[in-house]
């Protein structure tokens, strides 16, 4: 039997450098729900207009990038089975990101591309670069190569060709430093932060976290690396279309094999959470579980997108398109994984040292469970209405929907603040 | 559950603190779980070393996990130096769960 003699397999990364992302998201998403309140009828335009604009990037960014950033820091030791290279990468990551989003969010809500554009551009950039050498020198130490950490690396590859793209673009507003308008890159900016950065993070870490959450004994392997071909073929494909300016339905060839590499992916989850041995799953699992269900909706509205195109331009669809991604896919595994992860986080924090030496509360107890389910009763409620307000084009149905999600971003703060700033409770515990 | 032992009578002891120990995530002891690999007591040097491991490497419960049956063990055997050991070899997996925690988990 071997023995890890200094217990090194346990030594983590800082809380102290996971638990500010966390913090930095959840106001994100409040300042991005505050940003759609005050702006709903943007919502009724073409998509391109500085509101939306704004609001895309702080959820793209602010929210759904930063969250991961943090969670995939704390997890990415647990994919790969070894440590996280620096923790000081990791900080350099957060200071670059947290200064340079607002910067770029105001830019666009301005609309002003100059000088505060660029610097924030820039700021993401090497914050994203900072990310993506941390992650190699973790793998690169690291003596288990697996599917999970491929899907993650390949993920961050392509946020920095996101991010890379986002630099030109916005430089190629005030000088020409490409052959077309930024607004021409658009689909290929979005397409690689959505379907390269998000689709294959999100499989690759849920692939693994949720068939553990589950205590799972199905595994397929070759299944995941079938998926990771297939995102990859889709988004190349797409890559070489844009390029040639193909017939816009030859993007059908993309939306199919990223749509078969969705359909098994779910398929994946399916059996796993079939084959689990743990019955009982809690509400956060659930919650995750419906996000997989929900990547399918994107993939159907671009197919809708697709035939529209064919016959009628329809900005509403794309703005249906990019909602559904938003704030439906991503916001709702971000709103289960949050209370599957962070409360992990604080209490090895507050409890790992004392541990044992009384009783202490579980990790669900640091977070209010009954908002915790309002949240995605109200959250669920907001989405379908604005969703339904874009389709339909009406402001009253904009505005209810975009008052229910601001709730969901105040009882989900409420919720993430309690276990941020959660203080030891063992005395009272242990004399229960 | 198939725990290694040099000293049945002791390791009867050690059992009862660490199923005292749990799983923060799954609400499951640490002794059910099939976590605990080996107990080996050295009468000579009042050493205690609990050999056990985690359902996965870098698990982030990991610390407190260690602590907490360094904890539980120390208070059943005060006067022994406690180590508790990680192994990975062989790895967890679920067929390691006692027909207890199978039970426990199928609820």
């Amino acid at each position: 039997m071997i023995v890890a003699g200094t217990n090194s397999a346990i030594k983590n990364t800082s809380y102290k450098v996971v638990l500010p992302f966390y913090g930095y998201a959840a106001l994100s998403f409040l300042i991005a729900t505050i940003l759609i309140l005050t702006n709903t009828t943007a919502f009724t335009q073409h998509y391109f207009n500085p509101p939306t604009l704004a609001i895309t990037h702080t959820m793209a960014l602010g929210w759904g990038t930063m969250i991961i950033l943090g969670a995939s820091h704390q997890l990415f030791p647990v994919m790969i089975e070894g440590k996280l290279h620096s923790n000081l990468l990791a900080y350099l990551s957060f200071v670059f990101a947290a200064i340079g989003i607002p910067l770029l969010v105001f830019a666009f809500y301005e609309f002003n591309m100059g000088v505060v554009a660029m610097i924030g551009a820039i700021l993401i950039n090497l914050s994203v670069i900072s990310y993506l050498a941390n992650l190699w020198l973790s793998i690169y130490h690291s003596k288990s190569r697996n599917v999970h950490a491929v899907f993650a690396f390949t993920s961050v590859l392509y946020l920095f060709m996101t991010t890379l793209l986002g630099l030109l673009l916005v430089w190629n507003f005030s000088t020409n430093v490409l052959s077309q308008s930024s607004i021409d890159f658009l689909s290929l900016h979005a397409h690689l932060g959505i379907i390269g950065w998000f689709l294959l993070m999100i499989i690759g870490v849920g692939s693994r976290l949720i068939p553990m959450f589950l205590i799972s004994k199905y595994e397929n392997q070759k299944r995941l690396w079938l998926v990771y071909v297939l995102i990859n073929l889709g988004l190349i494909s797409f890559i070489i279309m844009f390029f040639l300016s193909v017939k816009v339905e030859l993007y059908f060839i993309p939306i199919v094999l990223i749509g078969l590499s969705v359909i098994l992916f779910g398929n994946h989850i399916y059996w796993s959470y079939t084959k689990r041995i743990r019955k009982k799953v809690d509400e956060q699992v659930k919650i995750s579980i419906l996000s997989v269900a929900l990547t399918i909706v994107p993939v159907i509205v671009l197919i809708a997108i697709i035939i529209m195109f064919a016959t009628v331009s329809s900005s509403q669809l794309v703005m249906l398109y990019g909602f559904t991604i938003f704030f439906g896919w991503i916001t709702t595994i971000i709103l289960g994984m949050t209370f599957k992860t962070l409360p992990f986080i604080v209490w090895n924090r507050v409890y790992s040292r004392i541990a044992g030496l009384g009783k202490t509360p579980n990790p669900k107890e640091l977070f209010n469970n009954k908002i915790f389910i309002m949240n995605g009763v109200v959250y669920l409620v907001g989405f379908i209405i604005f969703g339904l307000g874009i389709v339909l084009t009406n402001v009253l149905l904009l505005n209810i929907g975009a008052v229910f999600l601001l709730i969901t971003a105040v009882l989900y703060n409420f919720n993430v603040f309690k276990i941020l700033f959660h203080k030891a409770k063992l005395n009272e515990y242990k004399n229960k | 559950m198939n725990i290694k032992t040099n000293n049945p009578e002791k390791n009867e002891l050690a059992i009862t603190a660490l199923y005292e120990v749990m799983d923060p995530e799954i609400d499951l002891n640490i002794v059910d779980l099939g976590l605990v690999y080996e107990t080996d007591f050295k009468e000579e040097s009042n050493d205690v070393i609990v050999i056990m491991t985690l359902t996965t490497r870098f698990c982030p419960m990991g610390e407190s996990i260690v602590e907490s049956a360094t904890q539980a063990m120390q208070q059943s055997f005060p006067e022994d130096k406690i180590q508790v050991k990680l192994s990975f070899e062989p790895p967890w997996d679920q067929s390691m769960i006692s027909e207890a925690g199978q039970s426990f988990l199928n609820t």
